[in-house]
């Protein structure tokens, strides 16, 4: 930047009024700040879908579940020798058994597909935060029920439902035997992940072993650790550690493919939001052809006094580019403030069974920030270029001429 | 001598028509001159002042300045205009957002001076045309003829040796064209730079030591 260029640019931030707040100048203006405050907003709110739904699903899953290789149950006394083996890693947070069974669940002449899951209330239990009004344990009989299930089947704390399942080895003459049993709903369980919300069913162990007509034995091992990110390398670990009678799998070999989509779609989300600042462009291009026009007689003068055709566009440039930088900044602002007002109504909510989760949320991160900022400052810098090109091509004598 | 043209010829299409408005006409120009050149409207004044000042080519002949030939076209054409000129136009064409002292400055600080060494530079040559209380005014606090003799300062702040004055005072009434008249010669006297003016008021070009009338596309001494 040469001499002169750094005068104008300290002119223009010293009276950014004088020489930005310009009327040629707003409608480019609004339409950086539209377009940006949309392209944010989508971004934000595609973040807070992506990290709720990852947050939801690490808080709602065993990071890492062991299961007997066969996929049968383990005995109690086998999960008591896998826990023990990891109880000493840095890593773990808890290491729980439990038993998993899906059934159906009826109340009201209604049926539900219910996902049973029992754990044993003794130990710390990891999603006691679901949980309105947790008892701290349950009563033999009793059960948590996912709000959308019981709201399905008509029921509240304190009614009773009752869960049936087939019994796969107990076949009589007319068919397959089923199981069924009563149980007393304690409280309701309320995740934000549609899919256990309208699902799942909580007991106490000893509950589901009577029930499931089990003895000593568990579905799997529902081990915790504190970088959930890393539970693909410890799954791997664990493997090796507890041999060919266990499998050891990390929760992302189920949500990959979801986040992964997730994130993809947040990205094309982005690249269909940017078309809108480069229609935004537009106007830029406009206000920079009008202030070439108006600015005529500055041009020339300014070509007459010497200054060279480079240093005439970068003082023009200078000059759009620093009202449309402000421009970005406040509709990166108008975006977060739309992602804030999307966060905080209430009339529209998403559709759980499409979305997985049914409540919006924002969020907003550096990167994301730095993204949108880069992204449309290169379109609008574009769009700043193409226009001055035209300051090479006018002769100074025409200029004259035509302000005369 | 400073500058010169030799054999300018330049002509102008319109619709089907040439229109040759210098037919061959030349032009020396020494050191402390005061030259004013007139003629009836369109015959060529201010083209011959461009084709001198390198802000439009002729179609045929050679202009020198400081015993330099060169073209407008050049690469060096800008530093030139930059060092060794200063123009005044009708119109003062200020920069809008500039104050007096920062229009003044520009050339300055094109030719590579810092902006603090440019303003102080600005504010004794305005303080020398009188306008040492309009220095932060901008051109529309200005009258007609405080922004001519802003212009007529920008024109010599960079010391050129020649300034190129187009109609300086066409646009000003009679007191204010007078003030400015009064400036150049008073300029000329005691800078001791040369000053080419074209201008329709004969009776100050015949005040001047040196006069030409544009006739038929060349000049002739009055």
């Amino acid at each position: 930047m040469d001499r002169l260029e750094t005068f104008f640019l300290s002119k223009y931030l010293h009276a950014p009024k004088r020489n930005l707040f310009r009327f040629s100048f707003v409608f480019m203006v609004l339409g950086i700040v539209l377009s940006v405050g949309i392209l944010s907003a989508g971004l934000n709110l595609f973040e807070g879908y992506e990290s709720t739904l990852r947050s939801l699903l690490l808080d709602s899953f065993a990071h890492i579940s062991i299961q007997a290789s066969g996929g049968g149950y383990m005995s109690l006394e086998q999960s008591k020798k896998v826990i023990h083996k990891l109880d000493s890693r840095a890593e773990l947070v808890s290491a729980i058994p439990s038993i998993q069974y899906t059934m159906m669940a009826m109340a009201n002449d209604k049926i539900r597909t219910a996902q049973l899951r029992a754990y044993d209330f003794e130990s710390e239990f990891p999603y006691a935060k679901y949980i309105e009004d947790y008892p701290g344990a349950l009563a033999p009989g009793e059960v948590v029920v996912g709000h959308y299930l019981a709201r399905d089947l008509g029921l509240e704390p304190g009614d009773e439902m009752t869960l049936n399942y087939p019994q796969l080895d107990r076949i009589s003459p007319l068919g397959m035997m089923s199981g069924s049993q009563i149980f007393r709903i304690a409280a309701l369980y309320r995740s934000g992940y549609y899919e256990n919300d309208r699902s799942i069913v909580i007991c106490r162990m000893e509950d589901a072993e009577s029930f499931l007509l089990l003895t000593d034995s568990i579905s799997k091992i529902e081990v915790r650790i504190r970088n959930a990110e890393q539970a693909s390398s410890y799954a791997r670990e664990y493997s090796e550690l507890l041999g060919i009678e266990y499998v050891s799998i990390p929760w992302d070999i189920y949500a990959h493919s979801l986040l992964r989509l997730v994130e993809m779609e947040k990205w094309l989300i982005f690249i269909v939001f940017s078309f809108l600042v480069l229609i935004a462009g537009f106007n830029v291009v406009s206000a920079v052809s009008t202030i070439i026009i108006d600015k005529g007689n500055e041009i020339a003068v300014l070509k007459t006094l010497g200054a060279s055709p480079r240093s005439i566009k970068r003082i023009f440039a200078l000059r759009v580019g620093l009202a449309a930088i402000i421009a970005v900044a406040l509709g990166q602002l108008f975006g977060a403030f739309l992602s804030w007002v999307v966060e905080k109504q209430s009339f529209y909510r998403l559709k759980g069974d499409v979305y997985f989760i049914d409540t919006l949320g924002a969020s907003i991160t550096p990167f994301n920030l730095m993204a949108v900022f880069l992204v449309a400052s290169a379109l609008i810098a574009l769009c700043i270029y193409l226009p001055l090109k035209q300051i090479d091509r006018v002769q100074i004598i025409t200029l004259f001429r035509n302000q005369a | 001598m400073i500058a010169a043209a030799y054999d300018i010829k330049k002509a102008y299409h319109d619709s089907d028509q040439l229109i040759e408005v210098l037919i061959g006409t030349s032009l020396e120009i020494n050191k402390h001159d005061f030259i004013c050149i007139t003629g009836k409207s369109g015959c060529g004044k201010s083209t011959l002042l461009h084709i001198m000042g390198l802000l439009d080519a002729p179609d045929a002949g050679e202009v020198f300045i400081a015993g330099n030939k060169i073209s407008s076209l050049s690469s060096e054409a800008a530093l030139i205009r930059n060092r060794d000129l200063g123009f005044v136009f009708q119109f003062h064409y200020l920069v809008d957002d500039l104050t007096a002292a920062e229009n003044v400055a520009l050339p300055i600080m094109i030719g590579g001076k810092s902006s603090s060494v440019a303003l102080s530079r600005a504010r004794e040559l305005l303080s020398l045309l009188g306008l040492a209380s309009r220095l932060n005014r901008y051109p529309n606090q200005l009258s007609g003829g405080e922004q001519q003799r802003v212009a007529l300062a920008r024109a010599l702040a960079n010391e050129p040796a020649l300034v190129l004055a187009d109609e300086p005072t066409g646009n000003l009434d009679p007191a204010h064209s007078l003030e400015v008249w009064e400036m150049m010669t008073r300029l000329n006297r005691e800078l001791g730079q040369a000053f080419v003016i074209v201008t329709h008021d004969e009776e100050a070009a015949a005040r001047a030591p040196i006069s030409y009338e544009l006739i038929g596309g060349v000049l002739r001494q009055s």
